[in-house]
């Protein structure tokens, strides 16, 4: 098990721990909706150092063939969000790219994927990885005050900074990004520089938040988690994940093709339950039509900005209509559930 | 107020009984007042809803009688002892996270009129609830 080196300062602030993709992370502080509604409303930090860093250095079109998606000519700006597919089109993994120089880049992937990326790039390429995973922890600040905080206005989204000051504090990379859908920054830096920082933040009455509001975050916004709604037997297209860019080679492009020709017989939608029904749907859970299964559930949870269950899944093409209202049964009792797009907050 | 226990992070009254299943009973008379303990709460995480048990029906001692939803788990909730549901906690179906914010005293579940009393004597005393919670 591993576990973010902030986890006793973390667990001081009131921090409730506990295991995510196989490290100790703080799961929540004051309580998720209230950490959820400060993103929304304000500002919450949140430490997300289980996130997978990884160095690459070398040729450019290497890094390119492995990619789905394109990566772009301008340093410091982020190409993401991204994806290593496999022969038959399905995610290995799902990643932000961070161009730092001429042939040098930093990956950010997933918790759970980090060591099988590492592995299956070594295997496909001669492109030279270092994990700098364990040297760095990850912040993210994230809400519509976030700027107030950290200034740095004329940065623009998936731009970034290298070896900048904030609150006095070195950071190896400042980036104008997160996963909550509002505005804000992520922060990779050392674990002493982290702590300083996030303790400084706290004493600017910044709300503290964990992986539980950062979940039903992404989750209002239809952001997919690896694990959950994507994994290697799903792909971009059926995830209407368009990350790739078929104007280059990568791995995975033939399979994207045919499947384009073939279409799909699933889709990932989003789906709203009625307002005030006070349950948070199960994963793998039956999406019904007049008592025929015609989807599951691969997320769920309960919005606290909507006041109301929310989730997403995959729903057989046929049924796949926005608007149409269906049916999920939890602990034995029918629930009308709206098929809904994404963002199911706007 | 009575005499509070911290047992790690979780905080216990010593002049409750409890459950092997997490409930707590507080004995006012022939009346048992039931919730949760601040163990199950933290143990639940964010509570997001509560099914509560319809009144003036008797249930049996184990019978599960109510459901907590959570972020993390949902959770039946046993009844500790025999007896006729006289009274639910009418404010958790609005607002649930009572629960979370105080488990001993607003937080409370249900009432129960007991119908035996010999069964009170198979709850837990605080001293045992402390051995099964410590150091988890």
């Amino acid at each position: 098990m591993n576990t973010t080196p902030l986890i006793e300062f973390e667990e001081k602030l009131g921090a409730s721990t506990g295991e995510f993709a196989g490290w100790t992370m703080p799961m929540s502080y004051r309580g998720y909706k209230e950490e959820h509604m400060a993103v929304r409303n304000n500002v919450a930090l949140f430490d997300i150092s289980h996130m997978g860093r990884i160095i690459i250095e070398g040729k450019e079109e290497e890094l390119q063939y492995l990619l789905a998606g394109l990566v772009g000519e301008s340093s410091l700006r982020m190409y993401g969000p991204n994806a290593f597919l496999n022969d038959k089109a399905t995610f290995l993994d799902d990643v932000m790219v961070y161009k730092l120089a001429e042939n040098r880049w930093l990956i950010v992937t997933n918790a759970v994927n980090r060591e099988k990326v590492i592995d299956w790039i070594r295997r496909n390429s001669s492109l030279n990885v270092t994990d700098a995973t364990f040297d760095y922890c990850m912040l993210a600040l994230q809400g519509p005050n976030s700027t107030r905080l950290i200034g740095n206005d004329e940065m623009s989204r998936l731009q970034f900074k290298v070896n900048v000051k904030v609150f006095g504090e070195n950071v190896f990379i400042l980036s104008r990004s997160g996963w909550t859908g509002e505005d804000g920054f992520e922060l990779i830096l050392k674990p002493d520089a982290a702590h300083q920082v996030m303790s400084k933040m706290v004493h600017e009455k910044v709300e503290l938040a964990g992986l539980i509001a950062r979940d039903s975050l992404r989750q209002e916004m239809g952001f997919v988690l690896y694990g959950e709604d994507i994994d290697e037997s799903t792909n971009p297209v059926e995830a209407r994940y368009w990350l790739y860019s078929l104007e280059k080679e990568f791995i995975g492009r033939e399979a994207i093709l045919s499947i384009l020709t073939s279409g799909v017989s699933r889709i990932r939608v989003g789906f709203k339950f009625e307002r005030n029904e006070k349950i948070v749907p199960k994963k793998d859970g039956s999406i019904t039509v007049r008592d025929k299964k015609i989807g599951k559930i691969t997320s769920a949870t309960y919005s606290p900005f909507l006041s109301r269950p929310i989730g997403m899944g995959y729903i057989n093409s046929t049924h796949a209509l926005f608007g149409l209202k269906v049916e999920h049964e939890h602990r034995g009792k029918k629930y009308e559930v709206k098929i809904s797009d994404f963002p199911l907050i706007k | 107020m009575s005499d509070q226990v911290k047992v790690g992070n979780y905080v216990l009254l010593k002049d409750l009984y409890y459950t092997d299943s997490d409930e707590y009973v507080r004995i006012e008379g022939d009346v048992a007042v039931v919730g949760i303990t601040d163990y199950a709460q933290k143990k639940l995480r964010d509570i997001v809803g509560v099914d509560l048990p319809e009144t003036n029906r008797k249930v049996s001692k184990g019978d599960p009688v109510a459901t907590i939803e959570s972020v993390k788990a949902a959770a039946d909730i046993l009844s500790p002892l025999s007896g006729e549901m006289i009274e639910v906690n009418d404010e958790l179906r609005a607002s649930p996270e009572i629960i979370n914010q105080d488990p001993y005293n607003k937080g409370w579940l249900f009432k129960l009129k007991i119908l035996n009393s010999n069964e009170i004597s198979e709850l837990w005393k605080w001293e045992k609830y402390a051995e099964k919670i410590k150091g988890d």
